[in-house]
């Protein structure tokens, strides 16, 4: 008679658990689980029932009556979220106990409580077999997201002398009435009301107030004084015409990326048909800011030598520092130093250029690998090569020479300015990387036709290329030849495939992560290439021109029919290990220790390693997803 | 083997023979040494005891049903419980609540009715005598919790001032249930105040038992 008492007291349960959700969408089993071995335990108004020094937790709490306080404890004190009280049919803790870590949070009766308590174990099992309760236990874990970057900018604005954000809308950027004029406007007029209202430029507008053109102080003294331009003559034969423009709706972030790009100082912002709303200037942007992204690369386009590039490379560094401070995300923060990055290659190439004689040759430089993605770190070494073809009268040998003497110098620069040389010299000094277009289409050829080991490492490195300086069309061609050949060849990407799935992620059947001997995780081999491989793949299948790993997801799945919501999962997974990467780097560096790519996640906080896990969820789904595909 | 239990189960009483699960139960009980009082809390299994009568007269009323539930270390499981009716085999029933309760210190609502009505029937039906401890509630919350209620009040009074509620009232069980919550928040409070074993708890009702009698 015993379980005639049992099946009253469960049932009890079971009907107070069912007025909450998830338990009332939960599974009848899963239910009944639950309700059987939920054991009711007491705690007087503010007795602790759970703190981050007690260890792992070894009982999840689902409250039946009273309140409970979650309280962020040690210094990650930033959630507002966490202030709020639970009350009945509210559980916890979630993350902690499915991640088996100390709790982040301590959790104190506020009033006298009665919760109910299932064991840590019990609590895994009731995931398992209820896929209602492990929804919502995912989903819990998953909204942990934006508290983490909340803290990582905490993190770094204390560090950092200022703050600004770089999501700020460009409309909301726009402080004055933008000062116009016509074309036909006499220069001296314009000039004069430049000087009136002591305004660094104007905007030449039609009409319907499209922008057309645009004049700006630091144009006067070549163009006016010193060519001595005559003052009568409508503003339009002397203003820049064609002015950069972006909409009102832009950020902040877009304006510093187009001023680096273009190496410009103002640029318009237009409303939706295109008519001028207003100037933003980089004084506007950074302002606060001790290193602006314009200085940095006028420094690099200004450069004289390679020491002078030696110091912008390093301001490349501290304004990562600033921007990481700011909150911008891994995919822009990771754009705007491959941006600055590229910029001082080219700058490299032109000093190279002016002592060794490549006049008329038709050549490109190709960055490889995560350069070639659009996706440095603060730790990159180089990988790059040429790629040229020239006409038949001219002598190939003779040019290949030229090329790969001036390569040599370029990449002796390039270590200077703190990329390392090569290890496996993959490098444009190397005659094996100093291809013609047809010399590249069958290398290229020759990896696809016969995937063995190597080649298919090599291509995991080359077929992220993309032509950097010179002539690019050279590169457009490789590429769409390669998509062309690749698609006719299942086999090769099959071998591709099965290549990528041979890291798994570091997911532990038992520990959260699997570790290496020095207890660290390599972000790089078992973290971001298991998002780059696949993306690659299924760029190639699908056809989709871009180098860099979110573009490819994100082109590529919308090819294949994938929601949205599933593939920006994915992309934020791969960005928030990148954002690992280059914090860890960047902590480092600080040290003046090299930047590597490990990470311990012992020392990672409870929030980080959590949403790691996840991450690393996400890359085992991304290898299942063409696991399936490929029948692998 | 004591008297008594040789006698019962040599001899029978009124009662029908016990079946054989309730005879082991009943024998299991006898060999138990009686729980140690001088426990903490959380090393300590309670056992809440509740009946259910035809009514509240002692000389009038019959006894209908037996509820026990413990309260292990600070814990209320629903699979540590019983609940039996005394229609059919009463002796059966008791033995059976004897075998789930054990020797443990056993916790009260009400003692005056509740205890004398079990002891009763555990002389008539087993012919035994339970030596435990016994606490009752009705005294222990009054005066742990002056601040909610100064007197001894009934079940229904207290429930109501914690906010306890139960999936049945007025059955053995569904009451011990209320009884075994007041029981948790009770054993925190002592421990606050320094009571942290069953015999502590024993001399707090007791002191308050006689203190009320003396008024």
């Amino acid at each position: 008679m015993t379980a005639i008492a049992a099946d009253l007291l469960v049932g009890a349960s079971t009907d107070f658990l069912r007025n909450f959700s998830p338990f009332n969408r939960m599974e009848a089993d899963a239910l009944a689980f639950l309700a059987e071995r939920a054991v009711l335990a007491f705690h007087p108004r503010g007795t602790d029932i759970l703190t981050p020094a007690m260890g792992v937790p070894r009982r999840f709490h689902i409250i039946q009556r009273g309140k409970v306080q979650a309280r962020q404890a040690g210094p990650a004190a930033v959630t507002e979220y966490a202030s709020l009280p639970l009350g009945p049919g509210e559980c916890f803790p979630i993350g902690a106990i499915s991640a088996r870590r100390p709790s982040t949070n301590a959790y104190v009766a506020l009033e006298d409580s009665f919760c109910f308590q299932i064991g840590a174990e019990e609590f895994l099992q009731l995931m398992q077999m209820s896929p209602v309760f492990h929804l919502f236990c995912t989903q819990y874990i998953a909204s942990l997201l934006s508290q983490s970057r909340q803290q990582l900018q905490t993190t770094f604005s204390q560090r950092a002398a200022e703050q600004q954000t770089m999501t700020t809308v460009l409309g909301q950027l726009i402080k004055h009435e933008p000062v116009c004029a016509t074309a036909a406007t006499p220069t001296r007029a314009v000039l004069e009301q430049m000087n009136a209202q002591h305004i660094g430029c104007v905007v030449v507008v039609d009409d319907e107030r499209h922008p057309v053109g645009i004049l700006t102080q630091s144009d006067l003294l070549p163009r006016v004084i010193l060519a001595a331009f005559d003052l009568e003559r409508p503003v339009s034969e002397l203003m820049t015409a064609n002015p950069h423009q972006l909409a009102a709706t832009a950020s902040a972030y877009d304006a510093a990326l187009a001023m680096a790009t273009h190496g410009v100082r103002h640029l318009l912002v237009v409303d939706a048909e295109g008519r001028l709303k207003g100037v933003v200037s980089e004084r506007d942007l950074f302002s606060l800011q001790r290193i602006g992204l314009r200085q940095i690369r006028a420094s690099i386009e200004n450069a004289a030598d390679v020491s002078a590039l030696q110091r912008a490379s390093k301001d490349i560094r501290q304004l990562a520092l600033n921007l990481i401070a700011q909150g911008i995300g891994a995919e822009q923060l990771t754009q705007f130093i491959s941006t600055l990055n590229d910029a001082l290659t080219r700058r490299i190439i032109q000093l190279a250029l002016e002592t060794h004689d490549l006049l008329g040759v038709d050549f490109g430089w190709m960055a490889f690998g995560s350069e070639g993605r659009h996706e440095q770190t603060l730790s990159t070494d180089q990988d790059n090569g040429i790629i040229w073809q020239c006409a038949e009268w001219e002598n190939p040998v003779s040019i290949r020479n030229r090329l790969i003497s001036f390569a040599r110098e370029v990449n002796a620069s390039l270590a200077a300015c703190g990329f390392p040389l090569c290890k496996g010299n993959i490098m444009a000094s190397n005659p094996d990387l100093c291809l013609t277009l047809d010399e590249w289409k069958s290398r290229f050829g020759a990896w696809i036709r016969e995937p063995d080991p190597e080649a298919l490492l090599n291509a995991s490195i080359f077929f992220d290329f993309r032509v950097l300086y010179g002539n690019e069309r050279l590169g457009d061609q490789l590429r769409s030849w390669l998509n062309k050949v690749v698609r006719g060849n299942s086999a090769f990407l099959r071998m591709m495939a099965g290549n990528a799935l041979s890291v798994a992620p570091p997911l532990g059947r038992l520990r959260d992560f699997v570790v290496e001997d020095n207890g660290s995780i390599d972000l790089k081999k078992s973290g971001a290439r298991l998002f780059v491989d696949v993306a690659r793949i299924l760029a190639l299948r699908t056809g989709v021109d871009s180098s860099s790993t979110a573009q490819r997801l994100r082109q590529a799945s919308g090819k294949m029919g994938v929601s949205a919501d599933e593939v920006s999962a994915i992309i934020d997974g791969f960005h928030f290990v990148q954002l690992l990467r280059l914090r860890s780097q960047h902590l480092e560096t600080e040290h003046d220790a090299p930047g590597d790519n490990h990470v311990n996640p012992d020392t990672l906080n409870e929030l980080d390693r959590r949403i790691l896990k996840e991450a690393f969820r996400q890359a085992r789904k991304l290898q299942i997803r063409i696991k399936l595909d490929y029948q692998l | 083997m004591s008297k008594w239990l040789s006698r019962f189960l040599s001899s029978p009483t009124n009662d029908a023979p016990l079946p054989d699960q309730a005879a082991t139960a009943l024998r299991r009980w006898a060999e138990q040494a009686p729980a140690d009082t001088g426990r903490a809390h959380f090393e300590t299994r309670y056992v809440v005891v509740n009946t259910e009568a035809t009514g509240l007269d002692l000389e009038k009323d019959r006894l209908l049903a037996v509820a026990a539930l413990a309260v292990d270390g600070g814990l209320l499981a629903p699979h540590d419980s019983y609940y039996g009716t005394l229609a059919s085999h009463p002796a059966s029933t008791l033995a059976e609540l004897l075998g789930v309760a054990g020797k443990a210190p056993l916790i009260v609502f009400n003692a005056a009715f509740n205890r004398t009505l079990l002891e009763h029937a555990f002389d008539e039906h087993l012919g035994i005598e339970s030596e435990t401890l016994w606490i009752d509630l009705y005294f222990l919350l009054p005066a742990l919790f002056p601040e909610r209620n100064e007197r001894p009040a009934r079940l229904a009074t207290w429930m109501e001032r914690f906010g306890i509620e139960t999936f049945q009232r007025h059955h053995a069980l569904g009451d011990a249930w209320a009884i075994a919550q007041l029981f948790l928040a009770a054993q925190a409070r002592a421990s606050e105040q320094g009571a942290h074993t069953p015999r502590a708890l024993a001399d707090i009702e007791r002191t308050h038992r006689q203190y009320r009698s003396r008024l």
